[in-house]
């Protein structure tokens, strides 16, 4: 038996985000060490106040904070409106950041995932930073990712010599000496050729000791990596992206990389990779500056970023959104001088058909839309779903709507309001909170309220003292008079266990009876029926991350049957008047995700040099984008996502099937891979 | 006794294993020393003729023959007479020059088991006396490394779905995974098939007597979070059988390709390196199922290399080497790496594998005794073995 309990909790309203407070605020059994001692990474962004200003200021918190060794003196001193900072940080510090009145500048926060402090390095030193030259044909790929094989032979042009100017690895053990990481470890060119010379015998490379070397690897210490396994999502995506048979001997394709942590094993509270991701950027863009090409240019680089979510506003103003522009856009913080030609590639998602996104339509005959949630049993994660509401000003947060949330098997609901302090606990009978509901505002440009329901593990080996019951949670979002006429967006947050990851998640979703989704003949829908009356769409379901101005975003396409593949998520996206002009309606561009619908996926690098291996899906799709436009970018006038449009042109893929401008922008593009040689 | 390796125990030809007579077949944990049965076949009587050749010699016989003409006496103690026995038979001949040639003791030393096994040595002097040299010396690990070797273990665990279908195929003995390295096939190197399974016949005697003198636990017994995916064999675990097999056909694969001179061969280290490769993944993967300890692996490829060296003196003559295995020196934070103990490049063992704890691995080559000579029914698989590794002339026959 479950209750509801509805505005007891007088920290509720001031906190800045919900899902940080409900994280920070689970029974002890969900962390894997006491929660005072766990360190997590943080994603915040500071307003009108630099990192130095900001570390001065937390001084009372010092043994808590971590600000990594990658921002530079430049960085710390720089006072700008707005600019984000990642930082690893204990509970104390961070509950401290996250309240509204902070003192700290502080405006928005964001819990990343539980870092093990073993991996952490208060006494880095700075890491190199210092230009060099290289040939004036030279195009970087920088690749963020998990589970990089470095050492993989599409990766290098010598038996002991790599094309990886610099690899990040998050989950690993600092280097005991000379370390230039304050997470994880930093590997130069050097230091990775070097490993290759010493792993080399007989004139082979032991792939295995590589990875124990570089730590990427440790089994004793639970130092895990998908490398260990014949698949890894990184090293195929980075052998699509930059990876040139070792024959070629490449010069001219130099690669950066950062690994991120690819799981988290002990921390049942939920995983949010953002915070490492921004860090990630932060130092490949920092590395990516050091080549300086003999014409006196900085030489271009393709991020590519091959990961997706299914969170945040989708109207283009969301944190990852900005993320690009703050680095590499037209007011980009950095120094003058530092200008540099840079696109990002991402992933539309794979979300299509998952039921991940619903509407509330203004439009609609009713104003209550109901919404059937199933929660899986034994999820070891929790379930997270957001409401997004229309535009509003701070000063001026209308009552949109009631939110209603009924647990299964139950009668007694939650109900809030879209107003500022406004929450709700579900609380089971022997009193323990399994389910959060409440309101925030997001402030920045993305200037709209968050309505968040956080439902607690249904699953778990330890104690199941607060597990949240599984099967079918209903919500019902009630419009008020003084609705707009904007609808509003409910996106359930990915929870899955990917391939080699251990995490227990199993994905919830709407089970609405009014979705169809199969047509006539028995095929999967890949498209909304044009009369259907469900709130649940597959419009919309397009990446949470791919929503912002400048990245190209790439949807996937079944070769065989010339169709879009039909996971590949489809946009339009959902506009604010702050969202950046020109707004986009899906993704740029289709490359192929799978050869056929019987032979999913596609062949790129298996985590061994000489191994092949299948993977499907946008985001194998988005580095052979990123791969054509490596040939490109230096001498196209115009941005990423015009060039996509030239691109489709010039090597088109001719595609059928509905609604292709949100799911595929400019059509399909052909780009081969295999017979790719390496550029002079 | 039926001698067989390890693995090939728990393969189908457990069974057969329990017949006394055929110790080769015992080793048939591959098809292809089926093939060889089906064809011996061929040639020999079935029971369910002997009625009609009863019938048919009445038919035939006639009358005896007074005068036989003269008849040779066989060639004795001859190796020509190899090619003209069955495998079963010839297996039991090479078993019989292998077994004697070691011997294994016991001793407890600073609180840990030692195993020793020694190598006979005959001298030559009015009466035939027999001395033995330490072969290898097998210092066993503390509970207290095996303990902190659990991690390994747990982390091992992690990539059991990516390995599962390689561990369940090298349950038995596995030879189509040297096979993809080699051109091993029985039509094409039978020989080198009887030379491989004699030598993993030898071992396994070897093998399970010094588990049984270290009786060290499995990693079963200390976690019941463990879990296996494979049945734990029954004995001890260190030194690793499988690491131990592994290794002992992998060098002597490698001597084989060394000494044929085929020129893709000769000096291209890269084969030997492979040869290593496999059976240190083939090793690993018992880690990998649940079974096994890192330093069984270290123990077991320790052992094996220096098995192929015996195996291959006792053949060819010429030097060997004798190693020492220090089991409480082995860090028990590390995994096992076997470019610590031996080179395939000059097909040498190290002299010395140190870690944080000090030496855990020592070898040291021996000259060939003055006087010993070489077996001549060894020498003479082998150059059977060896022929199938040479090119093809245009002036053979």
């Amino acid at each position: 038996m479950t209750k509801w309990q509805t505005g007891f909790d007088p920290n509720a309203g001031l906190v800045i985000d919900q899902i940080t407070y409900f994280r920070l605020s689970r029974s002890p059994h969900n962390y894997p060490v006491a929660l005072e001692n766990l360190w997590w990474s943080v994603l915040l962004e500071l307003e009108d106040t630099s990192i130095d200003q900001f570390e001065y200021a937390t001084s009372d918190f010092a043994n808590d904070l971590l600000i990594p060794i990658a921002y530079d003196a430049d960085d710390r001193g720089r006072v700008l409106p707005s600019q984000p900072l990642v930082i690893y940080a204990r509970k104390p510090l961070i509950e401290a950041l996250n309240l509204l009145d902070n003192p700290y500048q502080v405006i928005s926060v964001r819990l990343g995932a539980t870092t093990p402090e073993r991996f952490l390095d208060q006494t880095a030193s700075a890491e190199n930073t210092s230009e060099f030259r290289v040939e004036d044909d030279t195009v970087i790929t920088a690749i963020i990712d998990d589970g990089i094989a470095i050492a993989h032979d599409l990766f290098r042009n010598g038996p002991v010599s790599s094309r990886i100017h610099h690899a990040r690895i998050f989950d690993a053990e600092p280097e005991k000496t000379r370390s230039h990481s304050s997470v994880g470890r930093a590997l130069d060119r050097a230091e990775i050729d070097k490993l290759l010379s010493d792993c080399t015998f007989g004139g082979m490379l032991d792939e295995d000791l590589f990875y124990a070397r570089t730590g990427q690897v440790d089994m004793s210490e639970d130092v895990f990596s998908t490398v260990a396994l014949q698949t890894s999502h990184g090293t195929h995506v980075a052998g699509l992206a930059a990876g040139y048979s070792i024959s070629d001997a490449c010069k001219n394709r130099p690669i950066i990389c950062a690994a991120l942590p690819s799981r988290i094993v002990t921390d049942t509270t939920g995983l949010d990779m953002i915070p490492t991701l921004y860090l990630a950027f932060h130092i490949l863009a920092k590395q990516a500056r050091r080549f300086r090409m003999h014409n006196g240019k900085r030489a271009p680089v393709i991020f590519n970023f091959s990961y997706g979510n299914t969170g945040g506003p989708h109207d283009g103003t969301g944190i990852f959104a900005k993320m690009f522009d703050f680095y590499f856009g037209e007011n980009a913080a950095s120094p003058k001088g530092h200008e540099q030609t840079a696109w990002l590639t991402l992933p539309a998602g794979n979300n299509n058909l998952n039921r991940l996104h619903a509407i509330d339509d203004p439009a609609a005959s009713s104003d209550t839309t109901m919404l059937e949630l199933t929660v899986l049993p034994d999820d070891r994660t929790p379930s997270q779903v957001q409401i997004w509401l229309p535009h509003s000003l701070e000063d001026h947060q209308p009552d949109l709507a009631s939110i209603k949330v009924t647990a299964p098997f139950e009668d007694e609901l939650g109900l809030i309001r879209t107003q500022p302090g406004q929450h709700a606990a579900l609380l089971n009978s022997d009193d323990c909170e399994v389910a959060w509901l409440a309101y925030q505002y997001v402030g920045g440009t993305t200037e709209r309220g968050l309505v968040t329901l956080s439902i607690n593990p249904t699953g778990g080996l330890k104690d199941r003292s607060d597990t949240a019951p599984a099967g079918v949670w209903k919500i019902e979002i009630c419009r008020s008079t003084e609705t707009n006429e904007e609808p509003i967006h409910i996106w359930v947050r990915r929870d899955e266990t990917l391939h080699g990851h251990k995490s227990g998640g199993r994905q919830a979703f709407f089970s609405n009876g009014t979705y169809k989704r199969f047509g006539k003949y028995g095929e999967p829908l890949a498209v909304d029926p044009p009369d259907t009356d469900s709130p649940v769409r597959r419009s919309g379901t397009i990446s949470g991350f791919a929503c912002g101005a400048t990245p190209i975003t790439v949807a996937a396409y079944s070769e065989q049957e010339g169709e879009l593949s039909p996971y590949s998520a489809a946009g339009p996206l959902n506009p604010s008047p702050n969202s950046p002009k020109p707004m986009r309606s899906g993704p740029d561009v289709a490359a192929m995700g799978d050869e056929s619908q019987v032979l999913r996926g596609v062949l790129s690098a298996g985590s061994r040099s000489g191994s092949w291996v299948r993977l499907s899906g946008t985001s194998v799709a988005t580095p052979r984008v990123a791969r054509a436009a490596s040939k490109d970018i230096a001498d196209f006038k115009g941005d990423g996502r015009a060039w996509c449009k030239v691109a489709a042109k010039r090597d088109p893929f001719e595609l059928t099937g509905r609604s292709l401008k949100t799911r595929a922008g400019a059509g399909g593009i052909c780009i081969p891979v295999f017979d790719d040689e390496a550029p002079d | 006794m039926g001698i067989g390796p390890e693995s090939a125990l728990s393969a189908l030809s457990a069974l057969s294993a329990l017949s006394g007579s055929s110790a080769l077949s015992a080793l048939s944990g591959s098809s292809a020393l089926s093939a060889l049965s089906a064809l011996s076949a061929l040639g020999t009587e079935s029971p369910a003729q002997a009625g009609a050749l009863i019938t048919n010699r009445d038919g035939i016989v006639g009358t005896r023959i007074e005068h036989i003409a003269d008849v040779t006496p066989g060639l004795t103690d001859s190796p020509q007479n190899l090619a003209r026995l069955a495998p079963n038979v010839r297996a039991a001949i090479y078993q019989s020059e292998l077994g004697p040639s070691v011997d294994v003791s016991f001793k407890t030393q600073d609180d840990q088991p030692v195993a020793t096994l020694w190598r006979r040595s005959e001298e030559r002097s009015k009466r035939r006396a027999i001395v033995f040299d330490e072969l290898v010396e097998m210092t066993g690990p503390t509970v207290q490394q095996l303990e902190t070797q659990l991690k390994h273990v747990a982390g091992y665990a992690q990539i059991r779905p990516d390995r599962g279908a390689e561990i369940l195929s090298q349950m038995g003995v596995p030879t189509s995974f040297f096979a993809t390295i080699g051109f091993i096939d029985q039509a094409r190197t039978p020989y080198t098939i009887e030379f491989l399974y004699t030598a993993l016949g030898f071992s396994s005697a070897v093998i399970q007597r010094m588990k049984y003198a270290l009786a060290v636990k499995r990693p079963i017994e200390f976690s019941p979070q463990v879990q296996p995916m494979i049945p734990t064999p029954t004995h001890g675990s260190l030194p690793s059988g499988h690491a131990t097999e592994a290794f002992l056909m992998a060098r002597l694969i490698w001597k084989l390709l060394i000494h044929s001179k085929v020129p893709q061969y000769n000096d291209h280290a890269y084969w030997g390196d492979m040869l290593m490769r496999q059976a240190a993944r083939i090793a690993t993967n018992r880690t990998v199922a649940g079974v096994h300890f890192p330093i069984d692996s270290a123990a077991g490829g320790l052992l094996g290399v220096t098995l192929a060296d015996h195996v291959f003196a006792m053949a060819c003559g010429g030097q060997w080497a004798s190693t020492a295995f220090n089991g409480p020196n082995f860090d028990p934070r590390d995994d096992f790496d076997w470019h610590k103990i031996y080179c395939a490049a000059d097909d040498k063992l190290k002299n010395e594998a140190v870690s944080d704890c000090g030496v855990w691995a020592k070898s040291k080559t021996h000259k060939e005794p003055s006087g010993s000579t070489p077996s001549p029914i060894l020498q003479w698989l082998w150059s059977k073995a060896l022929a199938e590794w040479q090119d093809l002339r245009p002036d053979q026959v």
